[in-house]
């Protein structure tokens, strides 16, 4: 996490002696939405930035969710993220997330630009970062310009050297690469972002194994042999008890005969 | 004076009484108060013979274990409307029990895991305590299932996230009566293929006739037939599966098939998918008249009255089908189709896949629950070693979690790592298509029924109930993404707050992957939406 500690210390600074705002994030993590609501509810005192921002974040999740409050809290993002501490990116990462996904009328273009502007004024936040990785699947399936898939996926490449945290950049490799795919772009220009993916690593889960598989099918398919062996073995030592492990099995077979052919073909 | 002392007396009387009552009540009784400040209220609808023994020997050990925490089974019949209404209402009011049985499969409820259901990815990574001392006590608890949690990965709301833990593994299995067998055959030997089963069907049809008793050679219902039709057609689609795998995983998710079916890689027109049908049919023309009206309860009866040969049902129903019968059951796995099949050889890749050796009776966590730490810790002790050895010595049902042993009784229902599968069927992929097949399965089977008129009025539908479903795949997505903003601030501003803590970046890093890969899928499956072809 990118925190500065110059925000974390100015926050840390305005926290009230009973860290109210800090059960209120508590509630919220655990999934208690509307004891958080009422806990910041009976709240006492002056309204400091971060319990301004900590009534936001809640009415974003408030059941039922109304346009109105959504509105409400897109206003309040605004202006927090005037501000010039990790409050103030969070909100401007918050205020793009409403029109990505939040609203009723989504505007990913209003989303788009948000995530551009707060990229060129908190480029080392943690917010701004993660803003990059949605902006590059904006480029990649919805933004109007580019229009075909290999300048969207050009586009969103480019925004790889931007990024600083390496979990984002393998989340962004790995989305160029199953976009690739999605688009059924040529193998050569998608395998190389899955394995970047694959490479930093940390994924959990199915998304871990279809990478793995994923890697080993495709290099097959592009006729990369040492790489398929290499993933297809690995699926085989790491997840003995997925029944795919059958078809994987058919495909070292597949591979085996491939291998041996083009070992034949060679002079 | 005499007066005097008849009131005393009925004064002492009275008071007597009453300190006896009040000895009784705080002695003796029930406690008026429960005695453990937790109760944990666990829903499902596995009312078969079974399941509520298994898990109630869970839960008398976890008593033990933890006097604190009461563990109250609840029982709600059927996954049917029954079930889906009362856990609707619940959740909606608030009343839901802490851990719940859901199926992805369960009609009109695809919503319910994102609006109701929390995850437990943290704790998934971590290994077990109660398998403290076994062979899985570093093993993360993920990995101590024995499939990985695979169907409910596949399944779950936000990809990469984990919401629930199981504890059975279940396959599709042919129950035989083997005394009827030896009436019709003279034999006790069952078919290992499908040309061995039409042989079977045949002298089946033949006894029927010849003695004038109406016995067929499957017992027959929708459920029983659904199941069947979900088994040969995830078979004989294998390789149109194979063909429109883009991303090369090998499998495919309900959603991918309904995304192809948009973009035209596959029908029911297909040829693979008529050959699965033509088999369907021919199969069922080997069940009751009429069959499709019943539910699994008539097939189940159907089979029990020595009224059919056969009967394919999930490993769900064996407890049942084998303490209920006066005959002897003999469990088998369905004859498998071979290369040289008339109807289905040309599709033929390898042994189609009865189980898949996924887990499931899924319970998941209430997101409202006021007892998740307690909760999380009885799905941990219900699916530790000794958890599931509970469970399955007294459920008859196959363990969820490596290395507890499978008692001989039931060892005909484990899934070998020998047969193909490639994802889901082209049937159970959304309930719309799934409504689209009940309404039409009549045009398939019986002696007036054919594909082509199947396949007719199942296409007529198609593309309205497709995009019917994949739009309730992209709004339960939205419905997942949405409040996992919000989580993620409150995971950093913890996180903030308690700098010593390494799982809190940790988790907020995850959900924040998973949510991304999510979004993906949502955009990819609206432009699937926006460029159809069908």
């Amino acid at each position: 996490m990118l925190l500065s500690a110059a925000a974390a210390g100015a926050l840390a600074a305005k926290a009230p002696a009973k860290d109210d705002v800090g059960e209120v994030w508590q509630l919220v993590a655990d999934h208690l939405g509307r004891d958080a609501y009422i806990k910041l509810d009976g709240l006492e005192g002056p309204a400091t930035r971060e319990r301004k921002f900590a009534e936001a974040v809640v009415a974003v999740d408030y059941q039922p969710v109304t346009q109105a409050r959504l509105e409400s809290a897109a206003a309040v993002f605004a202006e927090l993220a005037t501000g010039d501490d990790e409050i103030a990116a969070a909100s401007a990462y918050l205020e793009a997330r409403l029109y990505q996904i939040h609203l009723q009328a989504l505007d990913y273009e209003k989303a788009a630009v948000l995530y551009r502007a707060l990229a060129e004024r908190h480029p080392r936040s943690h917010w701004a970062q993660l803003g990059l990785v949605k902006l590059g699947l904006l480029t990649l399936y919805v933004l109007p310009e580019p229009a075909t898939p290999a300048a969207r996926i050009s586009a969103a490449q480019a925004l790889l050297p931007r990024l600083a945290e390496k979990e984002l950049v393998r989340d962004l490799e790995l989305q160029l690469g199953r976009a690739g795919a999605f688009y059924e772009q040529p193998l050569e220009t998608i395998l190389p972002h899955l394995v970047a993916a694959d490479r930093i690593g940390g994924l959990i889960g199915q998304a871990r194994e279809d990478l793995i598989v994923m890697i080993g099918e495709l290099s097959l398919r592009s006729g990369h042999y040492a790489q398929a062996r290499t993933y297809f073995e690995r699926y085989e030592r790491e997840y003995t008890y997925n029944m795919r492990l059958v078809t994987v099995r058919r495909r070292l077979e597949d591979l085996a005969a491939l291998e041996a052919k083009a070992r034949e073909a060679k002079p | 004076m005499n007066g005097q002392i008849r009131s005393r007396l009925g004064l002492a009387i009275a008071v007597g009484t009453y300190l006896f009552a009040a000895w009784w009540v705080f002695t003796r009784s029930t406690p008026i108060v429960a005695q453990r400040p937790v109760t944990l209220r666990v829903a499902h609808w596995q009312i078969e013979r079974g399941p509520p023994e298994g898990l109630a020997a869970v839960i008398r050990r976890y008593e033990e274990l933890n006097p604190r925490v009461k563990v109250e089974q609840v029982l709600v019949p059927g996954g049917g409307p029954i079930y889906r209404q009362w856990l609707r209402s619940n959740l909606i009011g608030g009343t839901g029990p802490d851990l719940v049985e859901y199926g992805y499969w369960l009609d009109g409820m695809t919503d319910i895991p994102a609006r109701y259901f929390a995850p437990i990815t943290d704790e998934m990574m971590l290994p077990n305590p109660y398998n403290r001392g076994t062979p899985l006590e570093s093993v993360a608890w993920l990995d101590t299932f024995t499939d990985g949690l695979i169907i409910q990965q596949a399944t779950a709301p936000v990809p990469g996230q984990f919401y629930a833990a199981t504890l059975t593994e279940v396959s599709t299995r042919l129950f035989c009566n083997q005394d009827l067998l030896k009436q019709i055959t003279g034999s006790t030997k069952t078919p290992r293929t499908l040309i061995e089963l039409r042989a079977i069907s045949a002298r089946v049809r033949a006894y029927a006739a010849r003695t004038g008793r109406p016995v067929y050679t499957l017992a027959g219902s929708r459920d029983n037939a659904n199941w069947l039709l979900q088994f040969l057609m995830q078979g004989t689609m294998m390789p149109r599966s194979q063909r429109n795998d883009r991303y090369g995983t090998l499998a495919l998710n309900s959603w991918d098939e309904l995304g192809h079916y948009l973009e035209g890689r596959w029908t029911y027109d297909s040829p693979e998918a008529r050959a699965g049908l033509e088999l369907m049919r021919e199969i069922s023309l080997n069940m009751k008249p009429g069959f499709l009206q019943s539910m699994r309860d008539a097939a189940t009866q159907e089979f029990l009255r020595g009224d059919s040969l056969f009967i394919f049902a999930g490993t769900w129903d064996g407890t049942s089908l084998r303490e209920l019968a006066t005959f002897p059951v003999e469990v088998i796995r369905f004859p498998q189709p071979t290369p040289d099949d008339p109807v289905v050889g040309k599709f033929y890749i390898g042994p189609y896949a009865d189980g898949g050796g996924g887990t499931c009776m899924e319970l998941y966590l209430n997101k409202q629950t006021t007892h998740r730490a307690e909760a999380v810790d009885f799905l941990r002790f219900m699916s530790s070693m000794e958890g599931s050895q509970l469970f399955t010595d007294h459920s008859g049902w196959l363990p969820a979690v490596r290395g507890v042993k499978v008692p001989d009784r039931i060892k005909a229902y484990e899934t070998p790592k020998d047969c193909f599968t490639f994802g889901m069927p082209y049937t159970v992929i959304g309930s719309t298509v799934m409504s689209n097949l009940d309404l039409n399965m009549h045009l398939l089977s019986g002696p007036t029924g054919s594909v082509d008129k199947f396949v007719a009025a199942m296409e007529a539908g198609m593309p309205k109930a497709v995009r019917a479903d994949l739009q309730k795949e992209i709004s339960n997505r939205y419905l997942a993404v949405r409040p996992q903003d919000v989580q993620i601030m409150a995971l950093n501003e913890l996180s903030r707050r308690l700098p010593g803590n390494a799982d809190l970046p940790v988790s907020r890093e995850r959900l924040e992957s998973s949510q991304t890969q999510t979004e993906a899928l949502v955009l990819q499956m609206q432009l699937q939406l926006q460029t159809a072809v069908k």
